[in-house]
Protein backbone atom coordinates (compact mmCIF):
# COMPACT_ATOMS: atom_id res chain seq x y z
CA UNK A 1 0.00 0.00 0.00
CA UNK A 2 2.91 2.32 0.84
CA UNK A 3 4.83 1.54 -1.89
CA UNK A 4 1.75 2.11 -4.15
CA UNK A 5 1.73 5.72 -3.03
CA UNK A 6 5.14 6.03 -3.58
CA UNK A 7 5.31 5.07 -7.42
CA UNK A 8 1.73 7.32 -8.37
CA UNK A 9 3.94 10.02 -6.69
CA UNK A 10 7.01 9.87 -8.38
CA UNK A 11 4.59 9.05 -11.62
CA UNK A 12 2.70 12.36 -11.17
CA UNK A 13 5.97 13.98 -10.73
CA UNK A 14 7.30 12.80 -13.96
CA UNK A 15 4.44 13.34 -16.00
CA UNK A 16 3.70 16.64 -14.77
CA UNK A 17 7.48 17.89 -15.24
CA UNK A 18 8.07 16.72 -18.16
CA UNK A 19 5.12 18.22 -19.31
CA UNK A 20 5.61 21.21 -17.51
CA UNK A 21 9.32 21.77 -19.92
CA UNK A 22 6.98 21.16 -23.16
CA UNK A 23 5.23 23.66 -21.87
CA UNK A 24 7.71 26.04 -20.84
CA UNK A 25 10.16 25.85 -23.51
CA UNK A 26 8.50 27.61 -26.42
CA UNK A 27 8.26 30.85 -24.18
CA UNK A 28 11.87 31.04 -23.39
CA UNK A 29 12.84 29.96 -26.91
CA UNK A 30 10.92 32.63 -28.20
CA UNK A 31 11.64 35.21 -25.57
CA UNK A 32 15.79 34.46 -26.24
CA UNK A 33 15.64 35.06 -29.55
CA UNK A 34 13.73 38.63 -29.31
CA UNK A 35 17.28 39.18 -27.57
CA UNK A 36 19.45 38.59 -30.50
CA UNK A 37 20.68 39.34 -33.74
CA UNK A 38 19.68 38.22 -37.16
CA UNK A 39 22.70 37.21 -37.99
CA UNK A 40 23.17 35.77 -34.54
CA UNK A 41 19.92 33.41 -35.27
CA UNK A 42 20.56 32.15 -38.83
CA UNK A 43 24.32 31.45 -37.68
CA UNK A 44 24.60 29.79 -34.17
CA UNK A 45 22.21 26.89 -34.73
CA UNK A 46 20.58 25.99 -31.21
CA UNK A 47 21.41 27.64 -28.49
CA UNK A 48 18.90 28.49 -25.39
CA UNK A 49 21.03 32.08 -24.26
CA UNK A 50 21.96 35.13 -26.54
CA UNK A 51 25.82 35.68 -27.09
CA UNK A 52 25.38 38.71 -27.06
CA UNK A 53 22.00 40.30 -25.07
CA UNK A 54 20.70 42.72 -27.53
CA UNK A 55 17.46 45.40 -27.46
CA UNK A 56 17.57 46.80 -31.20
CA UNK A 57 14.74 44.41 -32.28
CA UNK A 58 12.66 46.21 -29.51
CA UNK A 59 13.52 49.51 -30.85
CA UNK A 60 13.14 48.70 -34.49
CA UNK A 61 9.29 47.68 -33.74
CA UNK A 62 8.63 50.28 -31.23
CA UNK A 63 10.01 52.93 -34.25
CA UNK A 64 8.15 51.28 -37.34
CA UNK A 65 4.72 53.11 -36.97
CA UNK A 66 4.07 52.91 -41.04
CA UNK A 67 3.63 49.29 -41.45
CA UNK A 68 3.13 47.84 -37.96
CA UNK A 69 2.22 50.17 -35.16
CA UNK A 70 2.45 48.06 -32.64
CA UNK A 71 2.03 50.55 -29.81
CA UNK A 72 -1.42 51.94 -31.28
CA UNK A 73 -2.33 48.15 -32.08
CA UNK A 74 -1.57 47.29 -27.78
CA UNK A 75 -3.37 50.39 -27.26
CA UNK A 76 -6.39 49.49 -29.10
CA UNK A 77 -6.27 45.88 -27.83
CA UNK A 78 -6.35 47.76 -24.21
CA UNK A 79 -8.75 49.91 -25.09
CA UNK A 80 -11.30 47.15 -26.23
CA UNK A 81 -10.87 44.21 -23.63
CA UNK A 82 -11.09 46.79 -20.27
CA UNK A 83 -14.47 48.86 -21.99
CA UNK A 84 -15.36 45.38 -22.83
CA UNK A 85 -14.96 43.88 -19.49
CA UNK A 86 -16.45 46.54 -17.06
CA UNK A 87 -19.87 46.56 -19.09
CA UNK A 88 -19.61 42.36 -19.40
CA UNK A 89 -19.47 42.78 -15.45
CA UNK A 90 -22.20 45.55 -15.55
CA UNK A 91 -24.57 43.67 -17.39
CA UNK A 92 -23.82 40.15 -16.15
CA UNK A 93 -24.46 40.86 -12.71
CA UNK A 94 -27.84 43.47 -13.83
CA UNK A 95 -29.10 40.36 -15.94
CA UNK A 96 -28.18 37.52 -13.79
CA UNK A 97 -30.01 39.56 -10.64
CA UNK A 98 -33.37 39.87 -13.07
CA UNK A 99 -33.26 36.16 -13.97
CA UNK A 100 -32.76 34.63 -10.31
CA UNK A 101 -33.92 37.39 -7.74
CA UNK A 102 -36.89 39.09 -9.50
CA UNK A 103 -40.54 37.62 -9.56
CA UNK A 104 -41.94 38.04 -13.15
CA UNK A 105 -44.76 35.81 -15.65
CA UNK A 106 -42.60 33.81 -17.49
CA UNK A 107 -39.38 34.50 -16.05
CA UNK A 108 -37.90 30.82 -16.12
CA UNK A 109 -39.45 30.27 -19.58
CA UNK A 110 -37.66 33.02 -21.39
CA UNK A 111 -34.30 32.41 -19.41
CA UNK A 112 -34.39 28.87 -20.94
CA UNK A 113 -35.77 30.12 -24.41
CA UNK A 114 -32.81 32.42 -24.63
CA UNK A 115 -30.54 29.86 -23.03
CA UNK A 116 -31.82 27.27 -26.36
CA UNK A 117 -31.57 30.40 -29.19
CA UNK A 118 -27.77 30.64 -28.04
CA UNK A 119 -26.60 26.94 -28.27
CA UNK A 120 -27.00 27.38 -32.21
CA UNK A 121 -23.40 27.77 -32.80
CA UNK A 122 -22.22 31.05 -34.02
CA UNK A 123 -20.38 30.13 -37.09
CA UNK A 124 -24.45 30.51 -38.35
CA UNK A 125 -25.26 34.27 -37.36
CA UNK A 126 -21.27 35.23 -38.29
CA UNK A 127 -22.01 36.68 -41.86
CA UNK A 128 -25.39 38.74 -40.78
CA UNK A 129 -23.57 40.19 -37.65
CA UNK A 130 -20.55 41.16 -39.83
CA UNK A 131 -23.65 43.12 -41.96
CA UNK A 132 -25.22 44.29 -38.96
CA UNK A 133 -21.50 45.91 -37.82
CA UNK A 134 -21.56 47.85 -40.98
CA UNK A 135 -25.02 48.83 -40.92
CA UNK A 136 -23.94 49.88 -37.79
CA UNK A 137 -21.23 51.66 -39.26
CA UNK A 138 -19.05 49.91 -36.71
CA UNK A 139 -16.86 48.52 -39.38
CA UNK A 140 -13.31 49.45 -38.06
CA UNK A 141 -14.32 50.70 -34.87
CA UNK A 142 -13.44 49.47 -31.61
CA UNK A 143 -17.59 49.01 -30.81
CA UNK A 144 -17.66 45.92 -32.99
CA UNK A 145 -15.68 44.15 -30.48
CA UNK A 146 -16.95 45.67 -27.43
CA UNK A 147 -20.64 45.09 -28.03
CA UNK A 148 -21.55 42.25 -29.54
CA UNK A 149 -20.35 40.26 -26.91
CA UNK A 150 -22.54 41.30 -24.36
CA UNK A 151 -25.59 39.35 -25.67
CA UNK A 152 -23.58 36.13 -25.00
CA UNK A 153 -25.52 33.37 -22.58
CA UNK A 154 -22.70 31.71 -20.79
CA UNK A 155 -21.77 34.21 -17.98
CA UNK A 156 -25.62 35.17 -17.36
CA UNK A 157 -26.39 31.03 -16.92
CA UNK A 158 -22.94 30.77 -14.50
CA UNK A 159 -24.07 34.17 -12.37
CA UNK A 160 -27.76 33.41 -12.29
CA UNK A 161 -26.49 29.90 -10.46
CA UNK A 162 -24.26 31.85 -7.97
CA UNK A 163 -27.30 34.05 -7.13
CA UNK A 164 -29.46 31.17 -7.08
CA UNK A 165 -27.46 30.17 -4.14
CA UNK A 166 -27.94 33.05 -1.78
CA UNK A 167 -30.85 33.01 0.53
CA UNK A 168 -34.00 34.33 -0.28
CA UNK A 169 -33.77 36.14 3.87
CA UNK A 170 -30.88 38.34 3.05
CA UNK A 171 -33.56 40.41 0.30
CA UNK A 172 -36.46 39.80 2.28
CA UNK A 173 -34.99 41.09 5.57
CA UNK A 174 -33.57 44.15 3.57
CA UNK A 175 -36.87 44.82 1.97
CA UNK A 176 -38.13 44.91 5.67
CA UNK A 177 -36.07 47.61 6.48
CA UNK A 178 -37.41 49.75 3.54
CA UNK A 179 -34.49 48.71 0.89
CA UNK A 180 -34.92 49.28 -3.04
CA UNK A 181 -34.65 46.75 -5.44
CA UNK A 182 -31.23 48.64 -6.60
CA UNK A 183 -30.18 49.01 -3.37
CA UNK A 184 -30.20 45.43 -2.30
CA UNK A 185 -28.76 44.19 -5.92
CA UNK A 186 -26.12 46.80 -5.39
CA UNK A 187 -25.37 46.53 -1.31
CA UNK A 188 -26.14 42.73 -0.63
CA UNK A 189 -26.21 40.33 -3.84
CA UNK A 190 -23.02 42.31 -5.47
CA UNK A 191 -20.70 42.30 -2.95
CA UNK A 192 -22.14 38.14 -2.36
CA UNK A 193 -20.95 37.15 -6.03
CA UNK A 194 -17.55 38.94 -6.33
CA UNK A 195 -14.91 36.31 -6.56
CA UNK A 196 -18.03 34.81 -9.22
CA UNK A 197 -17.54 38.06 -11.40
CA UNK A 198 -13.97 38.81 -10.86
CA UNK A 199 -13.38 35.33 -12.79
CA UNK A 200 -16.02 36.18 -15.12
CA UNK A 201 -13.96 39.73 -15.66
CA UNK A 202 -10.44 38.11 -15.99
CA UNK A 203 -12.17 35.26 -18.40
CA UNK A 204 -13.96 37.96 -20.72
CA UNK A 205 -10.89 40.11 -20.44
CA UNK A 206 -8.24 37.19 -21.57
CA UNK A 207 -11.21 36.27 -24.36
CA UNK A 208 -11.66 40.02 -25.60
CA UNK A 209 -7.79 40.63 -25.92
CA UNK A 210 -7.45 37.48 -27.57
CA UNK A 211 -10.06 37.03 -30.03
CA UNK A 212 -9.00 36.51 -33.51
CA UNK A 213 -11.47 35.15 -36.16
CA UNK A 214 -13.72 38.49 -35.57
CA UNK A 215 -11.19 41.12 -35.86
CA UNK A 216 -9.57 39.65 -38.56
CA UNK A 217 -13.41 39.98 -40.49
CA UNK A 218 -14.13 43.26 -39.39
CA UNK A 219 -10.84 45.47 -39.29
CA UNK A 220 -9.17 46.16 -42.42
CA UNK A 221 -8.02 49.56 -41.54
CA UNK A 222 -4.07 49.35 -40.19
CA UNK A 223 -4.70 52.00 -37.46
CA UNK A 224 -7.39 50.80 -35.79
CA UNK A 225 -6.68 47.09 -35.52
CA UNK A 226 -6.35 45.16 -32.14
CA UNK A 227 -2.89 43.59 -31.74
CA UNK A 228 -4.40 39.36 -32.60
CA UNK A 229 -5.01 40.91 -35.88
CA UNK A 230 -1.93 42.98 -36.17
CA UNK A 231 0.48 39.90 -35.60
CA UNK A 232 -1.00 38.32 -38.80
CA UNK A 233 0.07 41.17 -41.13
CA UNK A 234 3.26 40.87 -39.60
CA UNK A 235 3.59 37.36 -40.57
CA UNK A 236 3.38 38.94 -43.56
CA UNK A 237 5.36 41.90 -43.08
CA UNK A 238 8.38 40.32 -41.55
CA UNK A 239 7.59 37.39 -43.56
CA UNK A 240 9.14 34.08 -43.73
CA UNK A 241 11.26 34.55 -40.64
CA UNK A 242 13.35 37.30 -42.20
CA UNK A 243 13.36 39.36 -39.09
CA UNK A 244 13.10 36.15 -36.31
CA UNK A 245 14.12 39.19 -33.17
CA UNK A 246 11.31 41.32 -34.29
CA UNK A 247 8.46 39.08 -34.63
CA UNK A 248 9.03 37.18 -31.56
CA UNK A 249 9.56 40.46 -29.87
CA UNK A 250 6.00 41.55 -30.88
CA UNK A 251 4.07 38.24 -30.31
CA UNK A 252 5.85 38.85 -26.48
CA UNK A 253 4.89 42.62 -26.22
CA UNK A 254 1.13 41.04 -27.09
CA UNK A 255 1.32 38.80 -24.16
CA UNK A 256 2.27 40.86 -21.59
CA UNK A 257 -0.96 42.24 -20.39
CA UNK A 258 -2.43 39.04 -19.95
CA UNK A 259 0.46 37.76 -18.09
CA UNK A 260 0.45 40.51 -15.67
CA UNK A 261 -3.08 40.46 -15.10
CA UNK A 262 -2.62 36.63 -14.58
CA UNK A 263 0.26 37.11 -12.16
CA UNK A 264 -1.76 40.06 -10.14
CA UNK A 265 -5.13 38.15 -10.41
CA UNK A 266 -3.88 34.08 -9.54
CA UNK A 267 -5.26 34.42 -5.56
CA UNK A 268 -8.71 34.57 -7.65
CA UNK A 269 -8.04 32.10 -9.54
CA UNK A 270 -7.50 29.90 -6.50
CA UNK A 271 -10.63 31.13 -4.61
CA UNK A 272 -12.71 30.50 -7.49
CA UNK A 273 -11.91 27.00 -7.04
CA UNK A 274 -13.84 26.78 -3.65
CA UNK A 275 -16.77 29.46 -5.44
CA UNK A 276 -19.29 26.89 -4.65
CA UNK A 277 -18.10 26.69 -1.10
CA UNK A 278 -18.29 30.24 -0.85
CA UNK A 279 -21.47 31.20 -1.89
CA UNK A 280 -22.88 27.87 0.13
CA UNK A 281 -21.46 28.51 3.54
CA UNK B 1 -47.58 49.90 -7.11
CA UNK B 2 -48.39 46.88 -8.91
CA UNK B 3 -47.52 48.56 -12.21
CA UNK B 4 -44.68 49.47 -10.42
CA UNK B 5 -43.57 45.65 -9.78
CA UNK B 6 -44.01 44.87 -13.33
CA UNK B 7 -41.77 47.46 -14.93
CA UNK B 8 -39.11 46.33 -12.73
CA UNK B 9 -37.64 43.40 -14.35
CA UNK B 10 -37.54 45.30 -17.72
CA UNK B 11 -35.03 47.43 -16.23
CA UNK B 12 -32.71 44.43 -14.92
CA UNK B 13 -33.08 42.21 -18.18
CA UNK B 14 -34.18 44.17 -20.87
CA UNK B 15 -30.86 46.15 -21.89
CA UNK B 16 -29.33 42.32 -22.45
CA UNK B 17 -32.88 41.59 -24.21
CA UNK B 18 -32.03 43.66 -26.53
CA UNK B 19 -28.70 43.31 -27.27
CA UNK B 20 -29.36 39.68 -27.59
CA UNK B 21 -31.88 39.99 -30.17
CA UNK B 22 -29.80 42.34 -32.18
CA UNK B 23 -26.42 40.66 -32.20
CA UNK B 24 -27.67 36.69 -31.95
CA UNK B 25 -31.54 36.47 -32.76
CA UNK B 26 -31.47 38.19 -35.61
CA UNK B 27 -27.85 37.08 -37.27
CA UNK B 28 -28.97 33.16 -36.88
CA UNK B 29 -32.40 33.85 -38.45
CA UNK B 30 -30.65 35.47 -41.35
CA UNK B 31 -27.95 33.82 -41.58
CA UNK B 32 -30.49 30.82 -41.77
CA UNK B 33 -32.55 32.84 -44.39
CA UNK B 34 -29.42 33.71 -46.70
CA UNK B 35 -28.55 30.18 -47.19
CA UNK B 36 -31.13 29.87 -49.07
CA UNK B 37 -30.46 32.92 -51.34
CA UNK B 38 -27.34 33.65 -53.98
CA UNK B 39 -25.72 36.71 -52.27
CA UNK B 40 -23.26 39.08 -52.58
CA UNK B 41 -22.88 40.32 -49.40
CA UNK B 42 -23.40 43.95 -51.31
CA UNK B 43 -27.25 44.00 -52.85
CA UNK B 44 -30.11 42.31 -51.77
CA UNK B 45 -30.08 38.67 -51.49
CA UNK B 46 -31.80 36.22 -53.95
CA UNK B 47 -34.18 33.13 -53.16
CA UNK B 48 -32.65 30.46 -54.43
CA UNK B 49 -34.14 27.80 -52.61
CA UNK B 50 -32.05 24.34 -51.99
CA UNK B 51 -29.67 25.52 -54.85
CA UNK B 52 -26.89 26.03 -52.05
CA UNK B 53 -27.33 23.10 -50.42
CA UNK B 54 -27.59 20.78 -53.43
CA UNK B 55 -24.71 22.29 -55.00
CA UNK B 56 -22.43 22.03 -51.80
CA UNK B 57 -23.75 18.21 -51.26
CA UNK B 58 -24.36 16.49 -54.07
CA UNK B 59 -22.44 18.91 -57.06
CA UNK B 60 -19.16 16.40 -57.37
CA UNK B 61 -18.02 19.25 -60.75
CA UNK B 62 -18.42 22.26 -58.40
CA UNK B 63 -15.56 23.64 -56.54
CA UNK B 64 -17.90 24.52 -53.43
CA UNK B 65 -18.83 20.73 -53.17
CA UNK B 66 -15.11 19.97 -53.28
CA UNK B 67 -14.34 22.77 -50.75
CA UNK B 68 -17.45 21.63 -48.30
CA UNK B 69 -16.26 18.45 -48.26
CA UNK B 70 -12.41 18.85 -47.88
CA UNK B 71 -13.13 21.14 -45.11
CA UNK B 72 -15.70 19.22 -43.55
CA UNK B 73 -13.23 16.26 -44.03
CA UNK B 74 -10.18 17.79 -42.27
CA UNK B 75 -12.48 19.56 -39.57
CA UNK B 76 -13.15 16.11 -37.99
CA UNK B 77 -10.05 15.15 -38.68
CA UNK B 78 -9.24 17.78 -36.24
CA UNK B 79 -11.98 17.43 -33.91
CA UNK B 80 -11.41 13.30 -33.41
CA UNK B 81 -7.35 13.79 -32.73
CA UNK B 82 -8.33 16.86 -30.33
CA UNK B 83 -11.23 16.11 -28.36
CA UNK B 84 -9.72 13.47 -26.61
CA UNK B 85 -6.69 14.49 -25.48
CA UNK B 86 -7.91 17.56 -24.62
CA UNK B 87 -10.29 16.21 -22.19
CA UNK B 88 -7.77 13.23 -20.87
CA UNK B 89 -4.69 15.48 -20.49
CA UNK B 90 -6.37 17.88 -18.51
CA UNK B 91 -7.91 15.51 -16.35
CA UNK B 92 -4.76 13.01 -15.99
CA UNK B 93 -3.06 16.60 -14.66
CA UNK B 94 -5.84 17.40 -12.38
CA UNK B 95 -5.49 13.79 -10.69
CA UNK B 96 -1.88 14.13 -10.87
CA UNK B 97 -2.07 17.43 -8.90
CA UNK B 98 -4.62 15.84 -6.82
CA UNK B 99 -2.01 13.13 -4.98
CA UNK B 100 -1.20 15.06 -1.46
CA UNK B 101 2.32 14.42 -1.24
CA UNK B 102 3.19 16.25 -4.35
CA UNK B 103 4.55 20.20 -4.26
CA UNK B 104 5.29 22.82 -5.66
CA UNK B 105 1.60 22.78 -7.14
CA UNK B 106 0.65 26.12 -8.35
CA UNK B 107 4.16 26.21 -10.23
CA UNK B 108 2.89 23.26 -12.17
CA UNK B 109 -0.44 24.70 -12.59
CA UNK B 110 0.39 28.44 -13.37
CA UNK B 111 2.71 26.91 -15.91
CA UNK B 112 0.55 24.77 -17.51
CA UNK B 113 -2.46 27.43 -17.62
CA UNK B 114 -0.06 30.14 -18.48
CA UNK B 115 -0.12 29.34 -22.42
CA UNK B 116 -3.86 29.75 -22.01
CA UNK B 117 -3.69 33.20 -21.77
CA UNK B 118 -1.59 33.80 -24.87
CA UNK B 119 -3.40 34.48 -28.21
CA UNK B 120 -3.01 32.40 -30.79
CA UNK B 121 -1.40 34.52 -33.26
CA UNK B 122 1.53 34.74 -30.45
CA UNK B 123 1.53 31.35 -29.85
CA UNK B 124 1.71 30.47 -33.47
CA UNK B 125 4.62 32.75 -34.63
CA UNK B 126 6.46 30.81 -31.46
CA UNK B 127 5.55 27.68 -32.24
CA UNK B 128 6.29 28.20 -36.57
CA UNK B 129 9.74 29.02 -35.35
CA UNK B 130 10.28 26.33 -33.06
CA UNK B 131 9.74 24.03 -35.66
CA UNK B 132 10.90 26.06 -38.75
CA UNK B 133 12.90 24.11 -40.97
CA UNK B 134 16.36 25.66 -41.08
CA UNK B 135 16.00 27.90 -37.23
CA UNK B 136 13.59 25.92 -35.49
CA UNK B 137 14.72 23.95 -32.17
CA UNK B 138 13.17 20.65 -33.40
CA UNK B 139 15.05 20.08 -36.31
CA UNK B 140 18.16 21.13 -35.40
CA UNK B 141 18.75 19.34 -31.97
CA UNK B 142 17.61 16.16 -33.21
CA UNK B 143 19.70 16.70 -36.62
CA UNK B 144 16.31 16.19 -38.68
CA UNK B 145 15.37 18.07 -42.54
CA UNK B 146 11.95 18.23 -42.04
CA UNK B 147 9.42 20.98 -43.28
CA UNK B 148 7.38 20.60 -40.80
CA UNK B 149 4.66 23.01 -42.07
CA UNK B 150 4.34 21.72 -45.73
CA UNK B 151 4.55 17.97 -45.19
CA UNK B 152 2.24 15.79 -43.99
CA UNK B 153 1.74 14.66 -41.38
CA UNK B 154 3.76 17.16 -39.84
CA UNK B 155 1.29 19.49 -40.88
CA UNK B 156 -1.08 18.21 -38.70
CA UNK B 157 1.13 17.68 -35.65
CA UNK B 158 1.95 21.34 -35.84
CA UNK B 159 -1.68 22.37 -35.79
CA UNK B 160 -2.56 19.60 -32.83
CA UNK B 161 0.51 21.24 -30.41
CA UNK B 162 -0.41 24.69 -30.99
CA UNK B 163 -3.94 23.93 -30.22
CA UNK B 164 -2.81 21.38 -27.21
CA UNK B 165 -0.37 24.05 -25.80
CA UNK B 166 -2.97 26.62 -25.09
CA UNK B 167 -6.22 24.26 -24.92
CA UNK B 168 -5.36 22.54 -21.89
CA UNK B 169 -5.40 25.24 -18.97
CA UNK B 170 -9.18 25.85 -19.44
CA UNK B 171 -10.37 22.34 -18.98
CA UNK B 172 -7.56 21.99 -16.09
CA UNK B 173 -8.67 25.04 -14.10
CA UNK B 174 -12.51 23.09 -14.27
CA UNK B 175 -11.37 19.70 -13.14
CA UNK B 176 -9.59 20.96 -10.50
CA UNK B 177 -12.03 23.39 -9.26
CA UNK B 178 -14.56 19.94 -9.55
CA UNK B 179 -12.07 17.51 -7.83
CA UNK B 180 -11.83 20.13 -4.98
CA UNK B 181 -14.88 20.13 -4.44
CA UNK B 182 -15.39 16.24 -3.53
CA UNK B 183 -15.49 15.34 -0.19
CA UNK B 184 -12.29 13.60 1.71
CA UNK B 185 -14.37 11.56 3.97
CA UNK B 186 -15.44 9.94 0.14
CA UNK B 187 -11.65 9.20 -0.02
CA UNK B 188 -10.63 8.25 3.28
CA UNK B 189 -13.79 5.30 3.45
CA UNK B 190 -12.52 3.98 0.68
CA UNK B 191 -9.24 3.79 1.70
CA UNK B 192 -10.01 2.40 4.94
CA UNK B 193 -11.99 -0.46 2.53
CA UNK B 194 -8.10 -0.76 0.57
CA UNK B 195 -8.74 0.53 -2.23
CA UNK B 196 -6.34 1.29 -4.91
CA UNK B 197 -5.44 4.88 -6.51
CA UNK B 198 -6.88 3.33 -9.82
CA UNK B 199 -10.17 1.85 -7.82
CA UNK B 200 -10.79 5.54 -6.39
CA UNK B 201 -10.42 7.56 -9.38
CA UNK B 202 -12.63 5.17 -11.42
CA UNK B 203 -15.54 4.76 -8.42
CA UNK B 204 -15.39 8.24 -6.93
CA UNK B 205 -13.52 10.59 -8.67
CA UNK B 206 -14.95 10.15 -12.21
CA UNK B 207 -18.76 9.82 -10.84
CA UNK B 208 -18.60 12.84 -8.58
CA UNK B 209 -17.36 15.17 -11.82
CA UNK B 210 -20.01 13.68 -13.99
CA UNK B 211 -20.92 17.41 -15.25
CA UNK B 212 -17.85 19.04 -15.43
CA UNK B 213 -16.84 16.08 -17.79
CA UNK B 214 -19.89 16.66 -19.79
CA UNK B 215 -19.93 19.90 -19.74
CA UNK B 216 -16.28 20.14 -21.16
CA UNK B 217 -16.98 17.68 -23.49
CA UNK B 218 -19.86 19.68 -25.26
CA UNK B 219 -17.45 22.84 -25.18
CA UNK B 220 -14.86 21.31 -26.37
CA UNK B 221 -16.34 19.69 -29.58
CA UNK B 222 -18.15 22.53 -30.21
CA UNK B 223 -14.82 24.60 -29.96
CA UNK B 224 -13.47 22.15 -32.20
CA UNK B 225 -15.33 22.26 -34.89
CA UNK B 226 -14.94 25.91 -34.82
CA UNK B 227 -11.08 25.88 -35.14
CA UNK B 228 -9.65 28.24 -37.74
CA UNK B 229 -6.67 30.04 -36.20
CA UNK B 230 -4.33 27.54 -35.89
CA UNK B 231 -4.05 26.25 -39.24
CA UNK B 232 -4.46 29.49 -40.88
CA UNK B 233 -1.61 30.56 -38.63
CA UNK B 234 0.31 27.61 -38.83
CA UNK B 235 -0.07 25.75 -42.08
CA UNK B 236 -1.95 28.12 -44.10
CA UNK B 237 -4.26 25.27 -44.99
CA UNK B 238 -1.54 23.31 -46.99
CA UNK B 239 -0.06 21.32 -48.32
CA UNK B 240 -2.24 21.13 -50.57
CA UNK B 241 -5.28 21.84 -48.63
CA UNK B 242 -4.54 18.98 -46.88
CA UNK B 243 -5.49 21.45 -43.20
CA UNK B 244 -7.70 23.34 -45.00
CA UNK B 245 -10.97 23.60 -42.44
CA UNK B 246 -14.39 24.37 -42.84
CA UNK B 247 -13.93 27.85 -41.38
CA UNK B 248 -11.50 29.18 -43.52
CA UNK B 249 -13.82 28.28 -46.71
CA UNK B 250 -16.39 29.55 -44.87
CA UNK B 251 -14.29 33.09 -44.34
CA UNK B 252 -13.05 33.05 -47.34
CA UNK B 253 -16.21 32.62 -49.48
CA UNK B 254 -17.73 35.39 -47.25
CA UNK B 255 -15.20 37.77 -46.70
CA UNK B 256 -12.30 36.92 -48.93
CA UNK B 257 -10.85 39.26 -51.73
CA UNK B 258 -13.21 39.06 -55.31
CA UNK B 259 -16.72 38.97 -54.94
CA UNK B 260 -17.91 37.79 -52.14
CA UNK B 261 -20.25 34.37 -52.30
CA UNK B 262 -22.21 34.93 -48.81
CA UNK B 263 -24.90 32.78 -49.71
CA UNK B 264 -22.97 29.90 -50.20
CA UNK B 265 -21.04 30.53 -47.14
CA UNK B 266 -24.34 31.14 -44.74
CA UNK B 267 -25.19 27.44 -46.48
CA UNK B 268 -22.14 26.00 -45.06
CA UNK B 269 -22.12 27.64 -42.42
CA UNK B 270 -25.80 26.27 -41.30
CA UNK B 271 -24.37 22.63 -42.60
CA UNK B 272 -21.52 23.14 -39.68
CA UNK B 273 -24.24 24.43 -37.25
CA UNK B 274 -26.17 21.31 -37.83
CA UNK B 275 -23.85 19.30 -37.76
CA UNK B 276 -22.27 20.89 -34.42
CA UNK B 277 -25.89 20.75 -33.13
CA UNK B 278 -26.38 17.13 -33.48
CA UNK B 279 -23.34 15.87 -31.84
CA UNK B 280 -23.45 18.23 -28.60
CA UNK B 281 -27.01 16.88 -27.95
CA UNK B 282 -26.30 13.17 -29.04
CA UNK B 283 -23.26 13.71 -26.81
CA UNK B 284 -25.37 15.04 -23.75
CA UNK B 285 -27.82 12.49 -24.27
CA UNK B 286 -25.80 9.56 -24.03
CA UNK B 287 -23.03 10.83 -21.05
CA UNK B 288 -26.53 11.83 -19.19
CA UNK B 289 -28.24 8.34 -19.58
CA UNK B 290 -25.02 6.21 -19.32
CA UNK B 291 -24.23 7.85 -15.75
CA UNK B 292 -26.94 7.89 -14.23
Amino acid sequence: MKKNGAISKWLAYIFLSVLCVIWIVPIIFGLMTSFRSQSEVVSSGFRLLPVDWIVDNYIAILENTSTAPILQWLVNSLFIAVSHTILVVMVVSLTAYGYSRLRFKYRDQLFFLLLGISMFPGVVNLIPSYKIIETFGWVNSPLAMIIPGLAGMGNIFLVRQFMKGIPKEFDESARVDGAGEFTIYSRIILPMIKPVLIVTGLFSFTGSWNDFLWPVIVYSDVEKMPITAGLLLLQDIYGNYRMIGQLMGSAFLAIIPTMLLFLFAQKYFVQSMNLNAGVKG
Amino acid sequence: MKKKANLKPILYIGPHLLLFIVFICLPTVYGIYASFTKWNLIGEPQWVGLDNYKTLLFDRSSTFHFQFTNGLKNTLLYVVLMVPLLIVIPLLISVALENKKIRFKSVFQGILYIPGLVSISAAALIWSLMFHSKLGIANNLFGLNISWASQQPFAWFLVIIVSLWGGIGGNMIIYRAAIAGISPDLYESAEIDGASSFRKFLNITLPSIKFPLIYTLVMTTAGCFNVFAQPLMMTKGGPKQSTHVLMMYIRTLAFGHGESIAGMASAMAVLLGLIILVISGFQYYVMNKNTD
